[in-house]
């Protein structure tokens, strides 16, 4: 796939890889201050900067290669970990559950309509903030009306092949937040 | 939350501190899960065994393609991590030998590689028979998750199952209850050898659908049904095939 570089992923690319050497130069600094002051190094410290550190080489990358973060939500847990498995296996930073956890940026929500009985208004707002491609079973008007109450971007129904839900998530990255 | 810079540890079926390994049934007792960590740089593959260990795991160390093959010849394990970029194979060719023929590897194999690609490259999508793809850096507590989900799932066994009068061949499509053989499609069959093979417990549908039908979206759920009919149907004994409300089936054998 060609690297399309526009302004909005270029622009996102830089502040990932901005954050990245930042971070990676404050380690660094901590370390040399350790050697030259002959102490053990915050090792603490360390571990959070590293994590933070991977953890922007990963929005650099799915900047770079045209991937976000997902979280695949189902009241069936197993299921939803096997669908986030096959996003795995495209190369997407997929994890799974069964409630909303916080957004990470640009982070993408599969989401059964199955669960909506079970959502407080605060993780309302935050599922429809994330405009999520909904999964559902049912095809009644009433879906379509919680669909649309979500903001949904995509609505597919299952049995739903990983293929049509590839495509939904690509179209979804395309159009941003 | 305050962690949201760093990699979320509190997702899927992480609980605090180090989970329980996975303990394989065998006979009446269970036996440590057998790890085999394939990586041709040193360092990494000891610190990967090394927190396999601490997990409570008994880990095998392979250091290329070629002798990671080795292991699996001379003692099965029970699930293999695989570096992906190697020199003397990649992780597609070490699969591709590992299946030789097989229509799937006989333990599953999780895949740790350090570079990402875009969704086209088709270069971790291929599938080749990998159970699971984990980024390298991930947190130790998200591998260990996996690794139990994925031990969970472990394939059904190659190779014909016998379970009192009942005896499933699937890779040659026969089964025989005595002496009078089950007229069964493929995707029944196949679940019939994967319950067969874990005799006695209860295996989950959700696990079946995985398995027979492959990574599809959940939807499948009827034709589950409709393959458990053709199987009960087949048997025309009661009993066999138990229904557990709620979670799936369970093969029981009977005399």
């Amino acid at each position: 796939m060609e690297l399309a570089i526009d302004s909005s992923p270029r622009a996102e690319v830089s502040a990932a890889a901005h954050r990245l050497r930042s971070t990676l130069a404050r380690l660094k600094a901590e370390l040399e201050l350790a050697e030259a002051d002959g102490v053990a190094p915050p090792v603490q410290a360390l571990i959070v900067g590293l994590r933070e550190a991977l953890a922007s080489l990963t929005a650099l990358e799915d900047a770079a290669f045209g991937l976000a973060p997902i979280q695949v939500l189902d009241d069936d847990e197993r299921l939803a970990e096997l669908t986030a498995r096959s996003l795995r296996r495209l190369g997407y930073d997929a994890q799974s559950g069964r409630s909303l956890r916080s957004l990470r940026p640009r982070e993408i929500v599969i989401f059964d309509l199955g669960l909506t009985a079970g959502l407080g208004a605060e993780e309302m707002a935050l599922l429809k903030s994330a405009r999520p491609i909904v999964v559902t079973g049912a095809t009644d008007s009433a879906a379509r009306a919680m669909a649309a109450a979500l903001d949904a971007a995509e609505y597919l129904v299952k049995p739903v092949e990983l293929d049509d839900l590839a495509a939904a998530v690509a179209r979804r990255i395309g159009e941003g937040r | 939350m305050t962690r949201s810079t760093v990699w979320p540890q509190d997702w899927f079926t992480v609980s605090s501190g180090n989970p329980e390994p996975v303990r394989l049934p065998l006979g009446i007792g269970s036996v440590t899960a057998k790890l085999l960590v394939v990586d041709d740089e040193p360092r990494t593959a000891e610190l990967t065994a090394e927190v396999l260990r601490r997990a409570g795991y008994a880990v095998d160390v392979a250091r290329s393609g070629g002798e990671a093959l080795d292991r699996v010849r001379a003692a099965t394990p029970d699930l293999m991590l695989l570096d992906y970029e190697m020199p003397d194979m990649d992780a597609p060719e070490v699969l591709d030998s590992l299946r030789s023929g097989a229509e799937r590897i006989g333990f599953p194999v999780i895949i740790l590689t350090g570079a990402r690609h875009a969704p086209g490259d088709q270069v971790l999508g291929i599938e080749r028979g990998a159970t699971d793809y984990i980024v390298k850096g991930t947190d130790r507590q998200v591998l260990l998750a996996r690794i139990r989900g994925a031990l969970r799932e472990r394939r059904p066994p190659t190779g014909a199952v016998v379970r009192g009068r009942l005896k499933v061949d699937a890779t040659h499509g026969e089964a025989r209850l005595g002496d009078r053989p089950l007229k069964l499609e493929r995707r029944p069959l196949l679940m019939l050898q994967l319950l067969a093979g874990r005799s006695g417990e209860a295996v989950p549908r959700s696990e079946l659908l995985d398995q027979v039908w492959g990574s599809s979206y959940t939807g499948f759920e009827h034709r589950l049904e409709q393959a458990i009919h053709q199987i009960r149907r087949e048997l025309r004994e009661p009993g066999w095939i138990e229904t557990v409300r709620g979670i799936g089936y369970r093969f029981v054998a009977q005399s």
